[in-house]
């Protein structure tokens, strides 16, 4: 039993947190990826600023990189998301242990600096990648600290939704019609793969051929990585029944059972169907049943209606 | 003044023994007249007088790091951008001999209890003000009299089940009552936050010592608010109400709920319906039975009180008037923290306990006399005057600190409507030694113990201990610049204590 405003709160913490882990990530893949005078900065520029809803930038990839971070005035940069994470973290303090909680201060703070700028300036990369190690470490003190019961539930249910959402995302910026010519460049499809925090789970399975058929079928289908769009989904899905089982059923939108479709549909597709039918309609699909299942959410769990929860 | 020199010769450089430590006239709660050491205070002199300005630098910004990233901060929102300030928090620790804390506590006791009797009157038969102790306008018609009280049964009597009394040390040594905080009073994770710090400052003098624990507060009151449904309910729901992320106190009201494992909850989240409070959550509406509320009077219910309010629920005070829920404090207690009714509590005390109060009030003048106003109007250069509606440093006049032209500016104040105001003479409030820009230096100091009362009352041996940090200044309120320290209360007069091996008694 929880607040449902509490819920709410430890919904979006989690998926700031995953923004925020995701935005940096591109960011750094981008800025590395610029270091080597070939295509493959730009298209990695291309491919990164598209993954985020930016079709085209005038500025350099320094630029659009502090951006992305540093922003304030932007609400989707790392800095508003981790911003927005931990302002949702105060709403619901009692809720998440101190271990958890300093981490995420810790962060805050470090963005919130008034030499972050100049830090960021100085050595982009390295700040980035405090900023992904520090995420890990909220996560993993949320892991290690939390009783693994409805609270931690819901953070892990923002984070897994918005994972499946960017991976999407990124896969849809990268092999659909529409957004540019064909990626082919192997060091473009590195570049994509370390965005997707996939390259070395990915190298030990399909070793060093990378091809996009290959980046697809794994970062899509494949059941035990992390990252990849059904095993965010079976995530999703586990979450969900289990916070459902506590909630009578009048007529209610049950998001568990969204979640198990959309789970069936990933496990029994596979990459063949991808490639004939284009992986258009698949990540659209994904990118769809996720929007449903967060409205799902919010009205089983957050902003029912009164009359139908009144004790009799 | 007779100092400990003795490091003069190692640390040259230094100013930063007991020889810089220079008190005012004040009491000083670490050197005695004669400039001697308190024994109290030994150990941690001793610990001090070892310790460099660097390292006494590198601990008091240790401290303020752990405060930053426990969040333990308030938010100034400036033009452009919103900062996390910490409030201003002080390394070294106020100590109090077990004697004199005896005498606190059981003064303490003593006035909670009668002004839980007080209320418990007022609200019901209004004795007192049929004897004539208490002036009958003078609580009838007070801002903080809620009619909407009359006649209500609380348990125990308990009206104020969570009290933070103010006290001032004056010249003499001798502790006083400045204030009594009976609505919603606050600071109480600071306590337990400063013990926390103090305890990694000064370990081995916090050993030394022998401090008593404050660390059982949550479930004190826990066991506090249970208590207050224990007639009808073996195990009650308990929630915190909270304004919201935004208030000052916002960080106290999580805090204490995720120690006592209760629900923070604000008025958004509690619905009303047929007389019974339900808070939403994730499967439904979910009865609640005890509101530990955080919120003004005014607040708690729009139906009842203050209409343009969100922060509270519509019903709620019905709620409680039907006896389905209990509000802790409960509505209307600040009826006898009020400040002119200030002036009555001694004679309260007497009246309905028989017993002379163990803790002295402050003289306090009511300019509503006309004979007293005259007074007032006389010698305000050498009183301090205050609005009786006012809290937190605001709408208040320390006469020798005032220029010629407030003055004359609050005397006309006081002559358009005397019985707003009250005065008292300027205490010099007790010193206590501080971390002042790499220096020790003796700041004003006062005292906030907290009371807990529901079906028992208990006092926390330990206290809030609120600093003015400005130099000559008299005022310790947070909003004028004040800060805190911890307070060891110590468990007897030599130091014994937690089963030590025991040190050299002298």
């Amino acid at each position: 039993m929880m607040l449902a405003r509490v819920a709410d709160s430890l919904y979006w913490l989690g998926r700031y947190i995953e923004r925020a882990e995701h935005l940096s990530r591109l960011s750094t893949v981008m800025l590395n990826a610029t270091l080597d005078q070939t295509d493959t900065g730009a298209q990695a520029v291309r491919i990164a600023l598209s993954a985020v809803g930016e079709t085209e930038s005038r500025i350099g990839p320094f630029e659009a990189a502090r951006g992305l971070v540093l922003d304030k005035g932007d609400p989707n940069s790392v800095f508003s998301s981790l911003a927005r994470a931990r302002e949702n973290a105060r709403q619901v303090r009692d809720q998440i242990t101190t271990e958890t909680w300093e981490r995420l201060n810790l962060l805050y703070l470090k963005v919130m600096d008034r030499n972050a700028d100049r830090d960021f300036a100085d050595n982009s990369v390295n700040f980035l990648h405090d900023i992904i190690a520090d995420v890990h470490l909220f996560k993993g003190a949320a892991d290690a600290t939390m009783s693994h019961g409805e609270s931690w539930r819901f953070m892990m249910l923002g984070m897994y939704l918005e994972r499946a959402q960017l991976i999407a995302g990124l896969l849809e910026a990268c092999f659909t019609e529409g957004h540019g010519r064909e990626i082919n460049d192997h060091l473009a499809l590195v570049a994509v793969l370390r965005m997707g925090c996939a390259l070395e789970p990915y190298l030990r399975v399909y070793t060093a051929e990378i091809e996009p058929r290959h980046i697809l079928e794994f970062m899509v289908f494949d059941e035990d990585f992390p990252r990849s769009i059904r095993f965010a989904t079976a995530q999703i899905e586990k979450h969900l029944s289990e916070l459902a089982r506590h909630v009578e059923a009048t007529g209610r939108a049950a998001p568990e059972r969204l979640a198990g479709r959309l789970k069936a549909r990933l496990e029994f597709a596979d990459v063949d169907e991808l490639e004939s039918h284009g992986a258009a309609g698949l990540l659209t699909t994904v990118a769809n049943e996720c929007a449903r299942i967060h409205e799902a959410i919010y009205e089983t769990f957050v902003a029912y209606p009164l009359e139908l929860r009144l004790p009799a | 003044m007779a100092a400990k020199i003795q490091d003069i010769d190692e640390a040259p450089s230094l100013p930063i023994t007991g020889a810089a430590y220079l008190p005012g006239v004040a009491y000083d709660e670490m050197i005695a007249k004669g400039g001697d050491v308190r024994e109290h205070y030994a150990a941690l002199q001793n610990r001090i007088s070892r310790l460099s300005a660097d390292e006494l630098a590198d601990r008091q910004r240790m401290l303020e790091r752990s405060f930053l990233l426990q969040g333990i901060t308030f938010t100034v929102y400036g033009a452009e951008s919103a900062t996390e300030r910490i409030i201003p928090t002080d390394l070294f620790p106020r100590i109090l001999p077990a004697k004199e804390w005896a005498k606190i506590e059981s003064g303490l006791t003593q006035r909670l209890q009668a002004l839980n009797m007080f209320l418990a009157d007022i609200y019901g038969e209004q004795q007192i003000l049929m004897d004539g102790v208490v002036p009958r306008e003078l609580v009838l018609g007070a801002p903080s009299y809620r009619r909407e009280m009359q006649n209500l049964y609380v348990p125990h009597k308990a009206y104020a089940n969570v009290c933070g009394s103010d006290l001032i040390r004056g010249q003499d040594g001798e502790f006083a009552v400045l204030e009594d905080n009976l609505r919603v009073p606050s600071g109480v994770s600071y306590m337990l936050a400063n013990r926390d710090a103090a305890k990694r400052t000064f370990p081995s003098a916090y050993r030394e010592a022998g401090v008593r624990p404050v660390e059982r507060y949550p479930d004190l009151l826990l066991a506090t608010l249970k208590s207050m449904a224990a007639d009808w309910l073996s195990n009650p729901q308990v929630v915190v109400l909270t304004p919201g992320v935004y208030n000052s106190a916002y960080y106290e009201h999580a805090y204490l709920a995720r120690l006592m494992g209760v629900p923070l909850v604000e008025g958004r989240d509690l619905v009303v319906h047929d007389n019974m409070v339900y808070m939403r959550t994730t499967t439904g509406l979910r009865r609640v039975d005890v509101i530990y509320r955080r919120v003004d009077d005014d607040f708690v219910d729009p139906l009842t009180f203050r209409r343009d309010s969100s922060l509270g629920a519509a019903g709620l005070f019905n709620a409680y008037r039907a006896g389905n829920v209990v509000m802790c404090n409960a509505p209307g207690t600040g009826v006898a923290d009020d400040k002119a009714v200030y002036a009555f509590v001694p004679d309260i005390i007497r009246y309905y306990l028989g017993e002379d109060p163990i803790l002295p009030n402050i003289e306090t003048y009511l300019c509503r006399e006309p004979a007293q106003l005259s007074h007032v109007l006389a010698n305000l250069d050498k009183l301090v005057v205050k609005a009786v509606g006012a809290s937190g440093g605001y709408g208040m006049l320390v006469g020798p600190h005032a220029s010629a032209r407030e003055r004359a500016e609050f005397a006309e104040a006081l002559k358009a409507d005397p019985a707003n105001y009250i005065a008292q003479p300027t205490i010099q409030l007790s010193t206590a030694p501080c971390l002042i820009d790499g220096r020790i230096e003796p700041r004003h100091v006062d005292l906030r113990p907290f009371i807990l009362s529901g079906e028992k009352t208990v006092v926390t041996p330990g206290a809030l201990t609120r600093v003015a940090l400005k130099r000559g200044s008299l005022v310790v309120n947070s909003s004028q610049g004040g800060g805190s320290k911890d307070t060891w209360v110590l468990a007897e007069e030599n130091g014994h204590h937690n089963g030590g091996t025991g040190h050299d008694a002298r």
